[in-house]
């Protein structure tokens, strides 16, 4: 067993039940995560990034989804055991949740409570997971019950509380030393006047700066795994520069691992060590990060590579990858790019390729990297095999 | 600080018909606070500005998140109010002359035959003054395509009532006629006949753009505002949908403005750029020129921080934007960009915030020892201290500061325990025309001193 994996992904099956039967949206999804290390999760809208990840916090609502098969281990620093997140008892995984994994989500006005202020939803984050901290910074050594109260009062856990009329002096510390943990996580992502975001609801805030406070609100428990979905899309270059500064300094300082789903290519060649590429809930390719976006193995890796605009692209001649995702209910046992590549055999609609290691630190699905002995095929079903003069490029 | 009225239009583009012209349009939205919910300031998200959207061409607007192009973008679709401003709807050029003349004039000092033209400017062209039929014209032919198309789209609807409602809206089409021109429509954005009795959340990311896409052409506008269509996008997806709007520009002549973030996507699909920042334009131009050769220092920095799919270089341009966004509700004067600038000069616009602002970094005790700040003005305040020898103190570190504030002339006036300091006055910097076509609001470019030349 491999002791240096923060989180193990083996063989993960997702379904949903829908009106027209079970779609499978994560399909026999293997991968692993490294403590400190970024693995990206790129690929085509609607291909199971999102899925992937929320299961790993056991997310995915139940039903309409229903994990079919596999585990996700994940290795806390202290436990000797892996714990697997999908048998774990309920409250093995919200200890999990905001503290050892936290997520930032891909829609942040989904994620936040449009009816409490900023400096309050941060608040009962720290409040939850980091309530010893925030009493020891108002120099309150020994929690009561009803301080522990007033604080997630505050946090806006707890409607009311007495508290606050009986202790107005260690109240007021309290308060301020939540406030101060707040202002200081949010100054951390670099929003304008931190002070007014706080007392701010949801609507008032640009898109960008409720990402920021998203943000804000995952980092402020330093977590061992951070799952970050798309956190930047929504943001202007120099705002996601910054907030890649500020994963990249986490992530040196506490060696805090990052999963981060993207479907920008130049993005993740800037931030991750490895990447994943997953097509219609299948892995396709994963590697290491810069040579799997310099030499691209896998035909849909090539196909995004591909539909890039560049400087020397006329205008509306991007070359994207034709026809669509196909529907996963009922999908019959083979390669699910195969009505789109132009390399495709016989042999890929009847079978699903398996992984094979064609380069150093390569993974790819695809039977251009499988014998036809292997596959069991006829040898002229197969596809144009792969030449490794092909990359050259 | 009025804007004398013989500068060079920013944006026209003389020779062609401008579809939408924007002047000094301003949204200001009130910032509420306390238990009595009383307006206490406001947030500057559009702040003075000025565009012009030819016919036919596709404008890509740019800069910070939480800049007010989403704003923006409301205000061209008449969807919010703006707190000042005007905007205009299909000026041909002399029109566009005219607006510019005289509307800065009283209509009662105009000569007659001027005050007919600007009546009939305001009746058929002017947004919020124009006539009901108008007004009608220009809510059809103005569509927009929001980021998230999810949330535009009503969970509860079926694809043939959400891309048919406008036409049902206008009258345009009913029962059996309406299902035909609906499946028209998605055909126009490769969606199929199987696709009509859907509901949205059926729909992949991709497909879903291309409902919102295919109800903006309901009405066969002339122009679409598209706020940052393929963000949520995988680039292959991206690519179909983009490819598809420049088809359709190509096919009905369409006029796009294009919201985004995504520097490599505005570089292929616009003619021309404008680049915001904090409720401004700070330059505007042909979007390859202005991507090679920037005039605005703000440009630059948004460039050199794109990640690159090649090269060995980390994209690291907003190192050298300093410190903190800052706050829309009291934006910087004279540039909006100084305190963070890195190539600031003494007339940027320098305040006494600022001096307060740099004192507080690099002498914090003094910094403690202030009393209290009565500024007269921005640009001239007292500053009391504690005592006589705090105040010698700060006049010394104030003169130090100088080269933190691009070296400009700080006044300080020592009278006992206070200190009087005075900043030269500053007009806010506003676009102007550089070279033919291209427009920039920094000094460096307005007085041909390059920073990066
Ligand atoms: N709650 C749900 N009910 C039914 N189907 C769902 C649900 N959530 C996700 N799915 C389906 O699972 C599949 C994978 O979705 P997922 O959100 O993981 O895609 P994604 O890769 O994150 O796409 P994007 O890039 O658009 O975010 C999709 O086909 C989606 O329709
Ligand atoms: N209804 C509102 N009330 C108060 N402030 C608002 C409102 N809508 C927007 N703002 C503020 O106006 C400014 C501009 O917002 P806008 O959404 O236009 O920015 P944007 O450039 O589109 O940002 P992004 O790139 O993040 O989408 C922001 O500071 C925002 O907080
Ligand atoms: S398995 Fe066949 S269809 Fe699938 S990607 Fe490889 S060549 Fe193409
Ligand atoms: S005017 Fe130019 S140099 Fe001055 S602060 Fe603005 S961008 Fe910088
Ligand atoms: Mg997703
Ligand atoms: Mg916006």
């Amino acid at each position: 067993m491999a002791h240096d994996a923060l989180l193990r992904v083996e063989g993960l099956s997702v379904d949903f039940q829908t009106s027209r039967g079970l779609a499978r949206a994560v399909d026999d999804v293997s991968f692993s995560i490294k403590r400190g290390e970024t693995l990206a999760l790129a690929g085509e809208t609607g291909c199971g990034k999102s899925v992937t990840a929320r299961s790993i916090l056991r997310l995915v609502p139940q039903p309409p989804g229903i994990y079919s098969a596999g585990s996700i281990y994940f290795q806390g620093i202290e436990e000797s055991e892996p714990l697997d997140v999908l048998e774990a008892s309920e409250q093995q995984v919200r200890a999990l949740r905001g503290d050892r994994i936290a997520m930032v989500f891909q829609d942040p006005s989904k994620a936040l409570n449009p009816a409490l202020t900023i400096g309050r939803q941060l608040g009962e984050v720290f409040a939850e997971h980091r309530e010893a901290s925030v009493f020891e910074s108002a120099g309150l050594g020994t929690r009561s019950r009803g301080a522990s109260r007033y604080l997630r009062h505050r946090g806006g856990l707890v409607r009311r509380t007495a508290y606050r009329f009986t202790h107005p002096s260690a109240t007021k510390r309290l308060t301020d030393a939540l406030d101060e943990r707040v202002l200081q996580a949010l100054a951390e992502t670099g929003v304008p006047n931190p002070r007014k975001v706080m007392t701010s609801y949801p609507h008032e805030l640009s898109g960008g700066m409720k990402q920021r406070v998203m943000i804000a609100q995952a980092l402020a428990c330093d977590p061992d795994l951070l799952i970050a979905d798309e956190p930047t899309t929504a943001l202007d270059v120099t705002i996601q520069a910054r907030i890649l500064d500020l994963l990249s300094e986490l992530q040196e300082r506490k060696g805090t691992a990052i999963l981060y789903i993207t479907h920008d290519l130049s993005l993740v060649r800037q931030i991750a060590d490895r990447l994943a590429v997953m097509y219609a809930g299948r892995i396709a390719e994963i590697g290491d990060c810069r040579d799997l976006l310099s030499t691209p193995l896998h035909p849909y890796t090539q196909g995004l590579m591909n539909a890039i605009p560049r400087a020397e692209t006329k205008r509306g001649e991007l070359a994207a990858i034709p026809g669509t995702v196909p529907v996963l209910i009922d999908a019959p046992r083979q390669c699910h790019f195969v009505s789109r590549c132009s390399w495709a055999g016989e042999a890929c609609t009847t079978h699903i390729p398996r992984e094979s290691h064609p380069l150093p630190d390569r993974q790819v699905s695809c039977l251009r990297f499988e014998s036809a002995a292997a596959v069991g095929a006829a040898p002229g079903d197969m596809p144009e095999q792969y030449a490794s003069a092909e990359v050259t490029t | 600080m009025t804007i004398s009225d013989d500068v060079q239009v920013p944006g026209a583009v003389a020779s062609r018909r401008s579809l939408i012209t924007l002047r000094d349009v301003a949204v200001h939205y009130p910032v509420k606070e306390g238990v009595l919910q009383r307006v206490t300031s406001h947030v500057k998200a559009v702040d003075g500005v000025s565009l012009t959207i030819p016919r036919g061409s596709t404008v890509g607007l740019v800069g910070e998140s939480g800049c007010g192009k989403t704003t923006l973008g409301k205000v061209i679709a008449g969807l919010e109010s703006p707190t000042s401003g005007d905007l205009w709807f299909d000026l041909d050029p002399s029109d566009a002359e005219n607006v510019d003349r005289l509307r800065n004039r009283d209509p009662k000092s105009m000569s007659g035959e001027d005050r007919e033209t600007w009546q009939r400017l305001q009746g058929q062209h002017r947004l919020g003054s124009m006539s009901r039929e108008f007004q009608g014209r220009y809510r059809r032919n103005c569509q927009v395509v929001f980021q998230d198309a999810f949330s535009s789209l009503n969970p509860r609807q079926l694809v043939r009532d959400i891309v048919g409602r406008p036409l049902r809206v206008y009258n345009e089409a009913s029962g059996e006629n309406l299902n035909q021109q609906v499946l028209e429509l998605l055909e126009r954005v490769g969606l199929g006949p199987q696709h009509l009795l859907r509901y949205p959340h059926q729909f992949s990311g991709g497909q879903r753009q291309r409902i919102s896409i295919a109800r903006a052409l309901a009405l066969n506008p002339e122009f679409i505002i598209l706020d940052e269509p393929t963000s949520a996008l995988d680039v292959s997806v991206q690519a179909q949908i983009l490819n598809l709007l420049v088809s359709l520009q190509r096919e009905f002549e369409l006029t796009y403005l294009f919201i985004t973030h995504d520097l490599g996507v505005v570089e292929h699909m616009s003619d021309e750029i404008a680049v915001m920042y904090l409720g401004r334009l700070v330059e505007q131009g042909p979007t390859r020129e202005v991507f090679d050769n920037p005039f605005h220092p703000y440009t630059e920095v948004l460039r050199d921080s794109n990640p690159s799919l090649t090269g060995d270089s980390v994209a690291d341009g907003h190192r050298r934007l300093t410190g903190s966004v800052p706050n829309p509700i009291d934006p910087p004067t004279g540039c909006r960009l100084h305190p963070r600038c890195p190539v600031a000069v003494s007339t940027c616009g320098w305040r006494v915030d600022d001096v307060l602002e740099q004192l507080e970094v690099s002498s914090p005790a003094s910094f403690e020892g202030i009393e209290a700040v009565e500024r007269s003005s921005e640009f001239s305040a007292v500053i009391r201290l504690t005592d006589d020898d705090a105040s010698r103190a700060m006049a010394h570190e104030v003169t130090d500061l100088r080269g933190a504030l691009g070296n400009v002339e700080v006044d300080v006036r020592r009278d006992g325990k206070e200190l009087r300091v005075d900043l030269p006055e500053v007009d806010d910097i506003t676009l102007e025309v550089i070279e033919p076509g291209r427009m920039s609001a920094c000094v460096h470019a307005q007085s041909g001193n390059w920073w990066n030349k």
